[in-house]
Protein backbone atom coordinates (compact mmCIF):
# COMPACT_ATOMS: atom_id res chain seq x y z
CA UNK A 1 0.00 0.00 0.00
CA UNK A 2 1.29 3.46 -0.79
CA UNK A 3 0.90 5.46 2.40
CA UNK A 4 -0.11 9.00 1.61
CA UNK A 5 0.36 11.82 4.06
CA UNK A 6 -2.57 13.51 5.76
CA UNK A 7 -1.36 16.93 4.61
CA UNK A 8 -0.99 15.85 0.96
CA UNK A 9 -4.47 14.27 1.06
CA UNK A 10 -6.14 17.44 2.36
CA UNK A 11 -4.18 19.61 -0.06
CA UNK A 12 -5.17 17.38 -3.00
CA UNK A 13 -8.85 17.54 -2.11
CA UNK A 14 -8.71 21.34 -1.83
CA UNK A 15 -6.85 21.79 -5.13
CA UNK A 16 -9.25 19.45 -6.94
CA UNK A 17 -12.02 21.57 -5.41
CA UNK A 18 -13.73 18.53 -3.90
CA UNK A 19 -13.96 20.44 -0.66
CA UNK A 20 -13.21 24.01 0.37
CA UNK A 21 -10.67 25.03 2.97
CA UNK A 22 -13.53 26.51 5.00
CA UNK A 23 -15.37 23.16 4.97
CA UNK A 24 -12.23 21.32 6.09
CA UNK A 25 -11.64 23.89 8.82
CA UNK A 26 -15.25 23.67 10.01
CA UNK A 27 -14.97 19.88 10.15
CA UNK A 28 -11.92 20.20 12.43
CA UNK A 29 -13.64 22.81 14.59
CA UNK A 30 -16.65 20.45 14.90
CA UNK A 31 -14.32 17.61 15.90
CA UNK A 32 -12.80 19.84 18.60
CA UNK A 33 -16.29 20.76 19.81
CA UNK A 34 -17.21 17.07 20.05
CA UNK A 35 -14.01 15.50 21.35
CA UNK A 36 -12.03 18.06 23.29
CA UNK A 37 -14.14 17.63 26.41
CA UNK A 38 -12.86 14.05 26.67
CA UNK A 39 -9.31 14.59 25.38
CA UNK A 40 -8.47 18.00 26.90
CA UNK A 41 -5.98 18.58 24.08
CA UNK A 42 -6.78 22.24 23.45
CA UNK A 43 -6.47 24.88 26.15
CA UNK A 44 -7.61 27.63 23.76
CA UNK A 45 -9.35 27.53 20.39
CA UNK A 46 -9.17 30.25 17.74
CA UNK A 47 -12.16 29.56 15.43
CA UNK A 48 -12.49 33.13 14.13
CA UNK A 49 -8.85 33.38 13.06
CA UNK A 50 -9.05 29.88 11.57
CA UNK A 51 -12.14 30.61 9.46
CA UNK A 52 -10.79 33.99 8.38
CA UNK A 53 -7.61 32.33 7.10
CA UNK A 54 -9.59 29.50 5.48
CA UNK A 55 -11.68 31.97 3.49
CA UNK A 56 -8.53 33.73 2.28
CA UNK A 57 -7.21 30.36 1.07
CA UNK A 58 -10.50 29.58 -0.69
CA UNK A 59 -10.30 32.96 -2.45
CA UNK A 60 -6.80 32.10 -3.67
CA UNK A 61 -7.98 28.71 -4.95
CA UNK A 62 -10.91 30.38 -6.72
CA UNK A 63 -8.46 32.75 -8.43
CA UNK A 64 -6.42 29.76 -9.55
CA UNK A 65 -3.34 30.80 -7.57
CA UNK A 66 -0.80 28.25 -6.44
CA UNK A 67 -0.72 27.28 -2.77
CA UNK A 68 2.33 26.97 -0.50
CA UNK A 69 2.87 23.38 0.74
CA UNK A 70 1.12 23.90 4.11
CA UNK A 71 -1.32 26.55 2.96
CA UNK A 72 -4.85 26.02 4.24
CA UNK A 73 -3.96 22.98 6.36
CA UNK A 74 -5.58 23.15 9.83
CA UNK A 75 -2.99 22.78 12.58
CA UNK A 76 -2.16 23.55 16.18
CA UNK A 77 0.70 24.97 18.26
CA UNK A 78 1.89 23.92 21.69
CA UNK A 79 1.10 26.63 24.21
CA UNK A 80 4.76 27.64 24.65
CA UNK A 81 5.05 28.91 21.06
CA UNK A 82 4.35 32.64 21.03
CA UNK A 83 1.36 33.83 19.01
CA UNK A 84 0.87 37.57 18.71
CA UNK A 85 -2.34 38.68 20.41
CA UNK A 86 -3.29 35.09 21.30
CA UNK A 87 -2.86 34.02 24.92
CA UNK A 88 0.28 31.90 25.44
CA UNK A 89 0.57 30.41 28.92
CA UNK A 90 2.96 27.42 28.90
CA UNK A 91 0.03 25.93 30.83
CA UNK A 92 1.29 27.74 33.91
CA UNK A 93 -0.75 29.87 36.27
CA UNK A 94 2.11 32.40 36.23
CA UNK A 95 1.46 33.23 32.55
CA UNK A 96 -2.34 33.19 32.59
CA UNK A 97 -3.60 36.17 30.64
CA UNK A 98 -0.23 36.77 28.93
CA UNK A 99 -0.64 37.82 25.33
CA UNK A 100 2.64 37.98 23.35
CA UNK A 101 3.34 41.10 21.31
CA UNK A 102 5.24 39.15 18.64
CA UNK A 103 5.02 35.82 16.85
CA UNK A 104 7.52 33.01 17.23
CA UNK A 105 9.54 32.82 14.00
CA UNK A 106 8.11 29.40 13.11
CA UNK A 107 4.56 30.69 13.49
CA UNK A 108 5.39 33.91 11.61
CA UNK A 109 6.58 31.71 8.72
CA UNK A 110 3.57 29.36 8.78
CA UNK A 111 1.06 32.17 9.26
CA UNK A 112 2.67 33.85 6.25
CA UNK A 113 1.63 30.86 4.16
CA UNK A 114 -1.90 30.78 5.57
CA UNK A 115 -1.55 27.81 7.91
CA UNK A 116 -4.94 27.53 9.63
CA UNK A 117 -4.38 27.81 13.39
CA UNK A 118 -7.15 25.97 15.25
CA UNK A 119 -5.86 26.80 18.73
CA UNK A 120 -3.18 26.27 21.35
CA UNK A 121 -2.58 22.90 22.91
CA UNK A 122 -1.97 21.49 26.36
CA UNK A 123 1.47 20.72 27.79
CA UNK A 124 3.28 20.02 31.01
CA UNK A 125 3.83 23.32 32.81
CA UNK A 126 6.82 25.01 31.11
CA UNK A 127 7.38 21.67 29.29
CA UNK A 128 8.57 20.07 32.55
CA UNK A 129 7.12 16.59 32.59
CA UNK A 130 6.53 13.40 30.64
CA UNK A 131 2.78 13.03 31.05
CA UNK A 132 1.20 16.46 30.41
CA UNK A 133 -0.22 16.16 33.93
CA UNK A 134 1.71 19.11 35.40
CA UNK A 135 -0.40 21.44 33.20
CA UNK A 136 -2.43 23.97 35.21
CA UNK A 137 -5.37 22.96 32.97
CA UNK A 138 -5.11 19.25 33.85
CA UNK A 139 -3.50 16.71 31.51
CA UNK A 140 -4.42 15.73 27.95
CA UNK A 141 -5.80 12.23 27.44
CA UNK A 142 -4.68 9.54 25.04
CA UNK A 143 -6.97 9.04 22.00
CA UNK A 144 -6.28 5.27 22.16
CA UNK A 145 -7.42 5.03 25.80
CA UNK A 146 -8.83 7.97 27.76
CA UNK A 147 -7.61 6.44 31.04
CA UNK A 148 -4.03 6.92 29.89
CA UNK A 149 -1.88 9.99 29.38
CA UNK A 150 -1.10 11.41 25.94
CA UNK A 151 2.54 11.73 27.03
CA UNK A 152 4.55 14.84 27.53
CA UNK A 153 5.38 17.43 27.51
CA UNK A 154 3.73 18.11 24.11
CA UNK A 155 0.78 15.87 25.09
CA UNK A 156 -1.84 18.29 23.82
CA UNK A 157 -0.43 18.34 20.28
CA UNK A 158 -0.32 14.52 20.18
CA UNK A 159 -3.82 14.21 21.62
CA UNK A 160 -5.15 16.74 19.08
CA UNK A 161 -3.50 15.12 16.04
CA UNK A 162 -4.24 11.56 17.18
CA UNK A 163 -7.81 12.55 18.04
CA UNK A 164 -8.44 13.97 14.56
CA UNK A 165 -8.61 17.54 15.89
CA UNK A 166 -5.69 18.91 13.80
CA UNK A 167 -3.83 17.67 10.72
CA UNK A 168 -0.48 18.34 12.39
CA UNK A 169 1.00 20.38 15.20
CA UNK A 170 4.23 21.91 16.41
CA UNK A 171 5.58 20.95 19.80
CA UNK A 172 8.94 21.39 21.50
CA UNK A 173 11.43 18.73 22.56
CA UNK A 174 13.89 19.37 25.40
CA UNK A 175 14.35 15.78 26.58
CA UNK A 176 11.86 13.88 24.41
CA UNK A 177 8.77 16.07 24.58
CA UNK A 178 7.89 15.68 20.89
CA UNK A 179 8.98 12.06 20.37
CA UNK A 180 7.51 10.49 23.51
CA UNK A 181 3.92 11.81 23.11
CA UNK A 182 4.09 10.89 19.41
CA UNK A 183 5.11 7.38 20.50
CA UNK A 184 2.31 7.16 23.11
CA UNK A 185 -0.35 8.29 20.60
CA UNK A 186 0.76 6.31 17.52
CA UNK A 187 2.09 9.33 15.60
CA UNK A 188 5.29 10.55 13.97
CA UNK A 189 7.31 13.06 16.00
CA UNK A 190 10.47 14.76 14.73
CA UNK A 191 13.03 16.52 16.91
CA UNK A 192 15.26 18.40 14.45
CA UNK A 193 18.97 19.07 15.01
CA UNK A 194 19.85 21.77 17.54
CA UNK A 195 20.16 24.90 15.42
CA UNK A 196 17.98 23.65 12.53
CA UNK A 197 14.76 25.37 13.60
CA UNK A 198 14.55 28.88 15.05
CA UNK A 199 13.49 29.02 18.69
CA UNK A 200 12.74 32.76 18.59
CA UNK A 201 9.45 33.07 20.44
CA UNK A 202 9.59 29.60 21.95
CA UNK A 203 9.29 30.25 25.67
CA UNK A 204 12.53 28.89 27.11
CA UNK A 205 12.86 25.92 29.44
CA UNK A 206 16.48 24.74 28.94
CA UNK A 207 18.04 26.73 26.13
CA UNK A 208 20.90 24.38 25.25
CA UNK A 209 18.40 21.52 24.72
CA UNK A 210 15.10 23.06 23.51
CA UNK A 211 14.06 22.42 19.91
CA UNK A 212 10.76 22.90 18.05
CA UNK A 213 9.48 19.93 16.04
CA UNK A 214 6.35 18.59 14.34
CA UNK A 215 3.94 15.85 15.44
CA UNK A 216 2.19 14.38 12.40
CA UNK A 217 0.30 11.33 11.17
CA UNK A 218 2.92 10.03 8.71
CA UNK A 219 6.60 10.53 7.87
CA UNK A 220 5.65 12.32 4.63
CA UNK A 221 3.68 14.84 6.72
CA UNK A 222 6.67 15.33 9.02
CA UNK A 223 8.89 15.94 5.97
CA UNK A 224 6.50 18.59 4.65
CA UNK A 225 6.45 20.43 7.98
CA UNK A 226 10.21 20.02 8.47
CA UNK A 227 10.83 21.64 5.08
CA UNK A 228 8.64 24.59 6.09
CA UNK A 229 10.18 25.27 9.51
CA UNK A 230 13.89 24.71 8.82
CA UNK A 231 15.27 28.12 7.88
CA UNK A 232 17.98 30.44 9.12
CA UNK A 233 16.77 33.11 11.51
CA UNK A 234 19.09 35.81 12.78
CA UNK A 235 16.73 36.40 15.71
CA UNK A 236 17.90 33.09 17.22
CA UNK A 237 21.65 33.22 17.78
CA UNK A 238 21.82 29.40 17.71
CA UNK A 239 20.16 29.19 14.26
CA UNK A 240 22.67 27.70 11.82
CA UNK A 241 23.00 29.22 8.32
CA UNK A 242 23.33 26.40 5.78
CA UNK A 243 22.09 25.11 2.46
CA UNK A 244 18.91 23.18 3.22
CA UNK A 245 18.06 20.06 1.23
CA UNK A 246 14.28 19.50 1.23
CA UNK A 247 13.15 16.19 2.71
CA UNK A 248 9.71 15.95 1.11
CA UNK A 249 10.96 15.06 -2.36
CA UNK A 250 13.62 12.64 -1.12
CA UNK A 251 11.53 10.05 0.76
CA UNK A 252 11.92 7.15 -1.69
CA UNK A 253 15.54 6.38 -0.86
CA UNK A 254 16.90 2.90 -1.30
CA UNK A 255 17.95 1.39 2.02
CA UNK A 256 20.19 -1.31 0.50
CA UNK A 257 23.63 -1.05 2.05
CA UNK A 258 22.55 1.54 4.61
CA UNK A 259 24.08 0.75 8.02
CA UNK A 260 21.71 0.98 10.98
CA UNK A 261 23.30 0.96 14.42
CA UNK A 262 21.60 -0.77 17.35
CA UNK A 263 23.12 0.01 20.76
CA UNK A 264 22.46 -2.67 23.36
CA UNK A 265 22.19 -0.05 26.13
CA UNK A 266 18.99 1.32 24.53
CA UNK A 267 17.38 -2.13 24.65
CA UNK A 268 17.80 -2.65 28.38
CA UNK A 269 14.96 -2.26 30.90
CA UNK A 270 12.46 -2.09 28.07
CA UNK A 271 8.97 -3.62 28.37
CA UNK A 272 8.78 -7.01 26.57
CA UNK A 273 6.14 -5.80 24.08
CA UNK A 274 8.28 -2.77 23.21
CA UNK A 275 11.38 -4.92 22.76
CA UNK A 276 9.47 -7.34 20.51
CA UNK A 277 8.10 -4.53 18.31
CA UNK A 278 11.54 -2.93 17.96
CA UNK A 279 13.11 -6.29 17.05
CA UNK A 280 10.41 -6.81 14.42
CA UNK A 281 11.17 -3.35 13.05
CA UNK A 282 14.84 -4.31 12.80
CA UNK A 283 13.76 -7.35 10.75
CA UNK A 284 11.75 -5.08 8.43
CA UNK A 285 14.81 -2.90 7.82
CA UNK A 286 16.92 -6.02 7.20
CA UNK A 287 14.38 -7.15 4.60
CA UNK A 288 14.71 -3.75 2.91
CA UNK A 289 18.43 -4.40 2.49
CA UNK A 290 19.83 -2.44 5.42
CA UNK A 291 22.79 -3.78 7.34
CA UNK A 292 22.33 -3.94 11.12
CA UNK A 293 25.42 -2.99 13.12
CA UNK A 294 25.47 -3.90 16.80
CA UNK A 295 27.35 -1.40 18.89
CA UNK A 296 27.67 0.08 22.35
CA UNK A 297 26.93 3.56 23.73
CA UNK A 298 28.42 3.21 27.18
CA UNK A 299 27.70 6.79 28.23
CA UNK A 300 23.92 6.25 28.17
CA UNK A 301 23.96 5.27 31.85
CA UNK A 302 24.95 8.80 32.88
CA UNK A 303 22.72 10.63 30.38
CA UNK A 304 19.71 11.07 32.66
CA UNK A 305 21.38 12.69 35.67
CA UNK A 306 23.52 14.82 33.32
CA UNK A 307 20.36 15.99 31.59
CA UNK A 308 18.43 16.77 34.75
CA UNK A 309 21.32 18.69 36.30
CA UNK A 310 21.97 20.83 33.22
CA UNK A 311 18.32 21.31 32.18
CA UNK A 312 17.28 22.33 35.70
CA UNK A 313 20.25 24.69 36.02
CA UNK A 314 19.21 26.38 32.79
CA UNK A 315 15.57 26.41 33.87
CA UNK A 316 16.37 28.09 37.19
CA UNK A 317 18.06 30.85 35.22
CA UNK A 318 15.48 31.10 32.42
CA UNK A 319 12.53 31.17 34.81
CA UNK A 320 14.13 33.95 36.86
CA UNK A 321 12.31 36.42 34.59
CA UNK A 322 8.88 35.63 36.07
CA UNK A 323 8.47 38.29 38.70
CA UNK A 324 4.85 39.32 38.11
CA UNK A 325 5.83 42.87 37.19
CA UNK A 326 5.72 43.00 33.39
CA UNK A 327 3.21 40.30 32.40
CA UNK A 328 1.26 37.36 33.68
CA UNK A 329 0.12 36.58 37.18
CA UNK A 330 0.86 38.87 40.12
CA UNK A 331 0.08 37.86 43.69
CA UNK A 332 -2.26 40.32 45.33
CA UNK A 333 -0.24 40.79 48.47
CA UNK A 334 0.90 43.43 50.88
CA UNK A 335 4.60 43.89 51.52
CA UNK A 336 7.59 45.09 49.58
CA UNK A 337 8.83 44.23 46.10
CA UNK A 338 10.82 41.17 47.14
CA UNK A 339 7.87 39.69 49.03
CA UNK A 340 5.60 40.31 46.06
CA UNK A 341 8.01 38.54 43.68
CA UNK A 342 8.38 35.54 46.05
CA UNK A 343 4.61 35.24 46.54
CA UNK A 344 3.96 35.57 42.78
CA UNK A 345 6.43 32.80 41.99
CA UNK A 346 5.28 30.48 44.78
CA UNK A 347 1.62 30.86 43.83
CA UNK A 348 2.25 30.99 40.08
CA UNK A 349 4.55 27.97 39.57
CA UNK A 350 3.30 24.43 40.17
CA UNK A 351 5.17 21.87 42.33
CA UNK A 352 7.21 20.19 39.54
CA UNK A 353 8.44 23.55 38.21
CA UNK A 354 9.39 24.61 41.73
CA UNK A 355 11.27 21.34 42.31
CA UNK A 356 13.25 21.82 39.10
CA UNK A 357 14.03 25.48 39.89
CA UNK A 358 15.24 24.38 43.33
CA UNK A 359 17.43 21.60 41.91
CA UNK A 360 18.84 24.03 39.35
CA UNK A 361 19.54 26.67 41.99
CA UNK A 362 21.18 24.01 44.18
CA UNK A 363 23.57 22.72 41.48
CA UNK A 364 24.56 26.27 40.55
CA UNK A 365 25.08 27.48 44.13
CA UNK A 366 28.46 28.11 45.71
CA UNK A 367 30.00 24.91 47.03
CA UNK A 368 28.03 22.61 44.70
CA UNK A 369 28.77 24.10 41.28
CA UNK A 370 31.89 22.00 40.58
CA UNK A 371 30.44 18.74 41.85
CA UNK A 372 27.24 18.98 39.83
CA UNK A 373 27.04 21.58 37.08
CA UNK A 374 30.67 21.55 36.00
CA UNK A 375 30.95 17.77 36.18
CA UNK A 376 27.70 17.31 34.24
CA UNK A 377 28.92 19.71 31.58
CA UNK A 378 32.14 17.70 31.15
CA UNK A 379 30.15 14.47 30.97
CA UNK A 380 27.96 16.06 28.31
CA UNK A 381 31.07 16.14 26.15
CA UNK A 382 31.59 12.43 26.78
CA UNK A 383 28.04 11.65 25.61
CA UNK A 384 28.58 13.73 22.45
CA UNK A 385 31.83 11.87 21.70
CA UNK A 386 30.23 8.46 22.16
CA UNK A 387 27.59 9.38 19.54
CA UNK A 388 30.40 10.55 17.21
CA UNK A 389 32.06 7.16 17.63
CA UNK A 390 28.78 5.36 16.90
CA UNK A 391 28.23 7.34 13.70
CA UNK A 392 31.64 6.27 12.46
CA UNK A 393 30.16 2.75 12.28
CA UNK A 394 26.62 3.43 11.05
CA UNK A 395 24.44 5.88 9.10
CA UNK A 396 21.78 6.21 11.78
CA UNK A 397 20.81 4.59 15.06
CA UNK A 398 17.65 2.69 15.86
CA UNK A 399 16.17 2.41 19.39
CA UNK A 400 12.86 2.40 21.22
CA UNK A 401 11.41 5.90 21.76
CA UNK A 402 10.32 5.03 25.28
CA UNK A 403 10.84 1.86 27.34
CA UNK A 404 7.09 1.76 28.01
CA UNK A 405 3.74 2.52 26.39
CA UNK A 406 1.42 5.29 27.66
CA UNK A 407 1.11 5.43 31.46
CA UNK A 408 -2.18 5.37 33.27
CA UNK A 409 -3.10 8.69 34.87
CA UNK A 410 -1.57 9.69 38.19
CA UNK A 411 1.59 7.59 38.01
CA UNK A 412 3.99 10.52 37.63
CA UNK A 413 2.87 12.29 40.77
CA UNK A 414 3.41 9.09 42.78
CA UNK A 415 7.04 8.73 41.76
CA UNK A 416 8.86 11.62 40.06
CA UNK A 417 12.20 9.78 39.73
CA UNK A 418 10.60 6.75 38.06
CA UNK A 419 8.97 9.11 35.58
CA UNK A 420 12.31 10.85 34.89
CA UNK A 421 13.76 7.41 34.12
CA UNK A 422 11.19 6.80 31.38
CA UNK A 423 13.02 9.49 29.36
CA UNK A 424 16.17 7.33 29.11
CA UNK A 425 15.90 6.69 25.36
CA UNK A 426 15.14 10.27 24.30
CA UNK A 427 17.29 12.44 26.59
CA UNK A 428 20.73 11.40 25.18
CA UNK A 429 19.74 12.81 21.79
CA UNK A 430 19.09 16.28 23.24
CA UNK A 431 22.37 16.15 25.16
CA UNK A 432 24.17 15.75 21.83
CA UNK A 433 21.85 18.11 19.88
CA UNK A 434 21.13 15.42 17.26
CA UNK A 435 18.01 14.94 15.12
CA UNK A 436 15.70 12.03 15.99
CA UNK A 437 12.30 10.82 14.94
CA UNK A 438 9.69 8.57 16.52
CA UNK A 439 7.38 6.50 14.33
CA UNK A 440 4.72 3.94 15.23
CA UNK A 441 6.01 0.35 15.00
CA UNK A 442 3.54 -1.82 16.90
CA UNK A 443 1.02 -2.22 19.69
CA UNK A 444 1.28 -3.71 23.18
CA UNK A 445 -1.20 -6.40 24.38
CA UNK A 446 -3.60 -3.62 25.50
CA UNK A 447 -3.56 -2.13 21.99
CA UNK A 448 -1.45 0.87 22.99
CA UNK A 449 0.98 2.19 20.33
CA UNK A 450 4.73 1.58 20.50
CA UNK A 451 7.27 4.04 19.09
CA UNK A 452 10.45 3.32 17.15
CA UNK A 453 13.18 5.95 17.38
CA UNK A 454 15.65 6.74 14.59
CA UNK A 455 18.59 8.96 15.57
CA UNK A 456 20.68 10.66 12.91
CA UNK A 457 23.81 12.65 12.33
CA UNK A 458 23.56 16.40 12.84
CA UNK A 459 21.37 18.05 10.17
CA UNK A 460 20.53 14.71 8.54
CA UNK A 461 16.76 14.81 9.15
CA UNK A 462 16.31 13.75 5.53
CA UNK A 463 17.75 10.26 6.05
CA UNK A 464 15.55 9.66 9.10
CA UNK A 465 12.38 10.82 7.34
CA UNK A 466 13.12 8.65 4.31
CA UNK A 467 13.85 5.60 6.51
CA UNK A 468 10.60 6.17 8.42
CA UNK A 469 8.68 6.54 5.16
CA UNK A 470 10.15 3.28 3.82
CA UNK A 471 9.11 1.48 7.02
CA UNK A 472 5.54 2.77 6.66
CA UNK A 473 5.41 1.56 3.05
CA UNK A 474 6.92 -1.84 3.88
CA UNK A 475 4.41 -2.42 6.68
CA UNK A 476 1.40 -1.13 4.69
CA UNK A 477 0.88 1.63 7.22
CA UNK A 478 -0.30 -1.02 9.70
CA UNK A 479 0.77 0.90 12.80
CA UNK A 480 -0.31 4.38 11.71
CA UNK A 481 -3.25 6.20 13.23
CA UNK A 482 -5.58 4.82 10.54
CA UNK A 483 -8.79 6.40 11.72
CA UNK A 484 -7.20 9.84 11.39
CA UNK A 485 -5.46 9.05 8.12
CA UNK A 486 -8.67 7.93 6.40
CA UNK B 1 21.51 14.34 53.04
CA UNK B 2 20.03 17.76 52.37
CA UNK B 3 18.50 19.49 55.39
CA UNK B 4 15.38 21.64 55.76
CA UNK B 5 17.68 24.57 56.48
CA UNK B 6 19.52 24.10 53.17
CA UNK B 7 16.21 23.89 51.29
CA UNK B 8 15.12 27.16 52.89
CA UNK B 9 18.39 28.79 51.80
CA UNK B 10 18.08 27.52 48.21
CA UNK B 11 14.42 28.60 48.07
CA UNK B 12 15.42 32.09 49.18
CA UNK B 13 18.01 32.26 46.37
CA UNK B 14 15.34 31.12 43.89
CA UNK B 15 12.81 33.62 45.27
CA UNK B 16 10.33 30.96 46.30
CA UNK B 17 8.44 30.75 49.60
CA UNK B 18 8.29 27.38 51.27
CA UNK B 19 5.59 27.09 53.90
CA UNK B 20 6.01 25.17 57.17
CA UNK B 21 3.50 22.57 55.95
CA UNK B 22 5.48 21.96 52.73
CA UNK B 23 9.04 21.94 54.04
CA UNK B 24 9.03 18.34 55.28
CA UNK B 25 7.76 16.67 52.11
CA UNK B 26 9.72 19.05 49.85
CA UNK B 27 12.96 18.19 51.65
CA UNK B 28 12.23 14.47 51.18
CA UNK B 29 11.48 15.00 47.46
CA UNK B 30 14.62 17.05 46.98
CA UNK B 31 16.74 14.51 48.84
CA UNK B 32 15.58 11.81 46.41
CA UNK B 33 16.16 14.05 43.39
CA UNK B 34 19.64 15.06 44.60
CA UNK B 35 20.49 11.40 45.27
CA UNK B 36 19.53 10.78 41.63
CA UNK B 37 21.78 13.67 40.51
CA UNK B 38 24.58 12.16 42.62
CA UNK B 39 24.67 9.13 40.34
CA UNK B 40 26.92 11.13 37.98
CA UNK B 41 29.66 10.57 40.53
CA UNK B 42 29.77 6.95 39.37
CA UNK B 43 31.15 8.19 36.04
CA UNK B 44 34.87 8.59 35.60
CA UNK B 45 36.06 12.18 35.36
CA UNK B 46 36.93 13.24 31.88
CA UNK B 47 39.31 16.12 31.52
CA UNK B 48 38.15 17.23 28.11
CA UNK B 49 36.04 20.37 28.41
CA UNK B 50 32.77 20.78 26.56
CA UNK B 51 31.76 24.19 25.37
CA UNK B 52 29.26 23.98 22.54
CA UNK B 53 26.67 21.79 20.89
CA UNK B 54 27.19 21.02 17.21
CA UNK B 55 30.23 23.34 17.22
CA UNK B 56 28.03 26.41 17.08
CA UNK B 57 29.80 29.67 16.38
CA UNK B 58 28.99 32.94 18.08
CA UNK B 59 26.52 34.91 15.97
CA UNK B 60 27.99 38.35 15.58
CA UNK B 61 26.63 41.22 13.50
CA UNK B 62 26.97 44.95 13.10
CA UNK B 63 25.16 46.98 15.74
CA UNK B 64 22.42 48.50 13.58
CA UNK B 65 19.74 50.74 15.05
CA UNK B 66 16.28 49.31 14.40
CA UNK B 67 12.82 50.25 15.57
CA UNK B 68 11.81 48.61 18.86
CA UNK B 69 8.36 47.45 19.94
CA UNK B 70 6.02 50.36 20.75
CA UNK B 71 5.82 51.16 24.45
CA UNK B 72 2.04 50.86 24.51
CA UNK B 73 2.22 47.33 23.12
CA UNK B 74 4.77 46.27 25.71
CA UNK B 75 2.60 47.75 28.48
CA UNK B 76 -0.55 46.04 27.22
CA UNK B 77 0.16 43.02 29.44
CA UNK B 78 -0.10 45.21 32.54
CA UNK B 79 -3.31 47.00 31.51
CA UNK B 80 -1.38 49.86 29.94
CA UNK B 81 0.92 50.53 32.90
CA UNK B 82 1.07 53.97 34.47
CA UNK B 83 2.38 57.05 32.66
CA UNK B 84 4.36 54.83 30.30
CA UNK B 85 5.96 52.79 33.12
CA UNK B 86 5.53 49.44 34.81
CA UNK B 87 4.20 49.86 38.31
CA UNK B 88 5.91 47.88 41.08
CA UNK B 89 5.84 47.67 44.85
CA UNK B 90 8.31 49.64 46.89
CA UNK B 91 11.61 47.84 47.11
CA UNK B 92 12.14 48.95 50.73
CA UNK B 93 9.81 49.72 53.59
CA UNK B 94 9.37 53.29 54.78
Amino acid sequence: MAVQGKIAALRGRMLRREVSCEEITRAYLDAIEKKNGALNAYVLTTPDTALHTARAVDAKIARGETLAPLEGIPMTLKDNISTKGIETTCCSRILKGYSPIYNASVWEKLAGQNAVLLGKTNMDEFAMGSTCETSCFGGANNPYDLDRVAGGSSGGVASAVGGGMAAYGLGSDTGGSVRQPASFCGLVGLKPTYGAVSRYGLIAYASSFDQIGPITVTAADAAAVCDAICFYDEQDSTSVPRRYEPAAGALEQDLRGVRIGVAKEFMQAVQPAVLKAVEEAIAVYRSLGAEIVELSLSTLSIALPVYYILACAEASSNLGRYDGIRYGYQAGTAGNLNECICRTRSEGFGPEVQRRILLGTYVLSAGYFDAYYKKAQTLRGAVVRSFDEAFAKCDFLLAPTAPVTAFRHGRAAANPIETYQSDICTVPVNIAGLPALSLPCGFDPDGMPIGLQLIGRAFDEKTLLAAAHRFEQATDGAYLCREVLA
Amino acid sequence: MITQEEIRKIAKLAKLYVSEEEIGSLTEDMARIIAFADTINAAADTQEPFDSIQSLQNALREDVVRPSYPQEEILRNVNGGEDGYFRTKQSREG
